[in-house]
């Protein structure tokens, strides 16, 4: 047998760097997580493992860096769309929508009512179906592979929807700044929307028989990765997360935007701050998403154009936005979406800015979460905490 | 979007009265139910969906419509688009055409979108694979087609392909695209810009002046359309 002693000066500069750790003794080793586990998508985390427990957790991010910010400020405004809805994969329309109501803002558009109506539909159903892209992942982490399949054929339905109003699939480009850019293709598929609607309403309680009122499930998340609320507000915290530590904050409720003063929802809270009321806020808000949007279906789409007339939109490539800044943020699924946007009068945007909601959960909190944890919950926090890594590395 | 316009509303806030649940061992076991009803997968190749009508796919491009005035290729966020002078049956083209590189292109199709004539469409093909041959991959990089041309092809095939099978590369810069009914398109490239290529074999012995008046009677064709191409000279410098 080979010799596998590791030599010592290469042991000691790995212990001054913190980041390598080689088998000191017999139980402490050295795990690299992810990038190939399913759990972690397009992100790694190196855990420091004394024996089963989790001992210190490193966060690796910046597999999918790709400078958005930056490459935003080359590019003219239009255009920044097809770039910057990479931010956030499964939720493709709210960095879309973010950077549309930010230049709608400084540009001082008024954005009619119909287009209104459609970004409104639009980002709930993105909701939704990211909510699908979750269950996918979260019943995978914990061994529950029909929920998860069962979720990705649900979400194909939306896919489809998608397809049909957007013509695109997963990358939608579909909000522009001053509207949207096209229309709805008919009253045929507003019957389909409410069609799947209705439809999902049923599975939610297929959903609920499988994964939510499972044992295994209340077995793997109760009392794992725990938060409070003094942490969670110290670490920027936002969405379901914030809303399972006892924080009833919402931007749909506290800052609304487009059609969500009038619309009637509850807001979950839990107080626990353990992944099971993070697993559970989020089914709740499920449900309150489906509600939503068969009000706006009730209200149906007001009539009128879809994109605002304005002569300086002929020329595209050249459309100049007046100097000014603004900043816009919508609810997301991960939680407050934000884009600052700074314009300098030329064509392309002088600054844009992204507050992504990963960044603090994705990050710090997941680090000390893991903290202790057993090497079997490291994919349950990781899921319930629901992190979107192409948000933290930007 | 401002906060001082917008009254609160009313937050319903719901606590563990309505959000928890309790754990169940029976009820997961209802999933088995599933076993006895129809499978929602697409057994592929016996069964296929269609793409939705306006699927953001392949370009389609009318070359008698585009006057090669550089709107796509400014607006192009991967900036896939060249524009390219090109020769047909020994007549250069008034105008320069967009070139497609579908190894950059993220099908956007804003282009589309800022064509003030029309000539730049899309159809719903959207079968991006080959085979992995080296010319397979030259594939990708066309000038579009005509709409009705890959409509007519699409009707015969209903498959959604590619319509171009093989791209043929001659020595003197002529290309034929040999499409998939068994049509050639053959055309020359003569050279990539906003500047129409200079003509090698005639141009006159050159003095300063001369080389001047060549180059008027060419910028005088592009007079429609001259300030968006003055534009668009600072982006294609970048």
């Amino acid at each position: 047998m080979a010799n596998l002693e590791v030599p010592r000066e290469l042991r000691e500069e790995a212990k001054a760097h913190d980041m390598y750790l080689h088998p000191i003794d017999k139980d402490t080793y050295e795990l690299f997580f992810g990038p190939q586990h399913m759990a972690t998508e397009n992100f790694s985390i190196i855990l420091k493992m004394d024996g089963n427990r989790v001992e210190k957790a490193i966060v690796n991010p910046g597999f999918l860096h790709r400078g958005f910010e930056k490459l935003a400020e080359q590019r003219p405004y239009f255009t920044n769309i097809a770039l910057l809805l990479r931010i956030c994969v499964p939720e493709s329309d709210v960095p879309e929508n973010i950077y549309s109501m930010a230049v709608d803002e400084i540009v001082g558009w008024e954005v009619p009512e119909r287009a209104i109506w459609i970004r409104n539909v639009v980002l709930e159903m993105a909701r939704l179906s990211a909510w699908m892209f979750w269950i996918m992942g979260f019943g995978n982490e914990i061994g529950l592979y029909t929920a998860g399949q069962w979720a990705a054929a649900y979400r194909e339905r939306f896919m489809r929807l998608f397809e049909e109003l957007t013509g695109g699939r997963v990358y939608h480009i579909y909000t522009v700044p001053g509207g949207v850019r096209r229309d709805i293709p008919g009253d045929r598929w507003l019957r389909q929307l409410r069609d799947t609607v209705e439809y999902l309403k049923g599975k939610m309680r297929d959903f609920d028989d499988i994964l939510f009122d499972n044992y295994i499930m209340f077995e793997r998340t109760e009392g794992v990765g725990v938060m409070d609320k003094k942490f969670a507000l110290k670490h920027a915290v936002t969405g379901p997360n914030l809303r399972a530590v006892g924080v009833p904050y919402d931007v749909r409720k506290d800052d609304p935007y487009y059609l969500y003063p009038e619309l009637d929802f509850e807001v979950p809270v839990l107080k626990e701050g353990d992944s099971l009321a993070r697993v559970l806020v989020r089914r709740y808000e499920m449900e309150q998403d489906l509600y939503i949007l068969e009000q706006l279906l009730d209200m149906g789409p007001p009539s009128g154009p879809y994109m605002v007339k304005d002569p300086k939109l002929k020329n595209l490539p050249r459309f100049k936005v007046p100097a000014g800044d603004a900043y816009a943020h919508v609810e997301s699924t991960k939680g407050d979406f934000g884009a600052y946007v700074v314009s300098d009068g030329t064509h392309k945007p002088y600054r844009v800015h992204i507050r992504g909601p990963s960044q603090s959960h994705g990050v710090t909190v997941l680090e000390e979460l893991l903290k202790g944890a057993r090497l079997a919950d490291v994919p349950v926090i990781l899921k319930t905490l629901d992190n979107c890594p192409p948000d933290i590395d930007r | 979007m401002k906060m001082e316009s917008v009254e609160k509303p009313k937050v319903r806030i719901v606590g563990e009265e309505k959000v928890k649940l309790k754990k169940s061992f029976v009820k997961p076991w209802m999933g088995i139910k599933y076993l006895f009803k129809k499978p929602v997968t697409i057994k592929i190749p016996f069964e296929k969906i269609e793409p939705a009508p306006k699927y953001r796919g392949f370009h389609t491009l009318d070359w008698k419509k585009c006057i090669g005035c550089n709107f796509c290729g400014q607006i192009c966020p991967a900036r896939a688009i060249e524009m390219t002078w090109l020769e047909v049956d020994g007549k250069m083209e008034k105008r320069p055409h967009p070139k497609v590189d579908y190894g950059r292109c993220t099908f956007c199709q804003f282009c589309v979108d800022v064509c003030p004539t029309g000539a730049l469409g899309f159809t719903e093909n959207f079968y991006l694979t080959t085979g992995g041959l080296e010319e397979d991959l030259e594939l990708f990089n066309w000038v579009p087609i005509h709409p009705d041309k890959v409509r007519e092809m699409n009707e015969k095939f209903g498959d959604y392909r590619f319509p171009v099978v093989k791209i043929e590369k001659k020595a003197d810069g002529t290309y034929v695209y040999h499409l998939r009914d068994g049509d050639k398109i053959e055309f020359k490239i003569l050279g990539y810009g906003l500047r129409p290529p200079k003509k090698p074999a005639s141009a006159k012995p050159a003095t300063a002046q001369e080389k001047k008046e060549v180059s008027k009677p060419a910028e005088k064709k592009e007079e429609p359309r001259a300030e968006p191409e003055k534009a668009a000279e600072k982006p294609s410098g970048e």
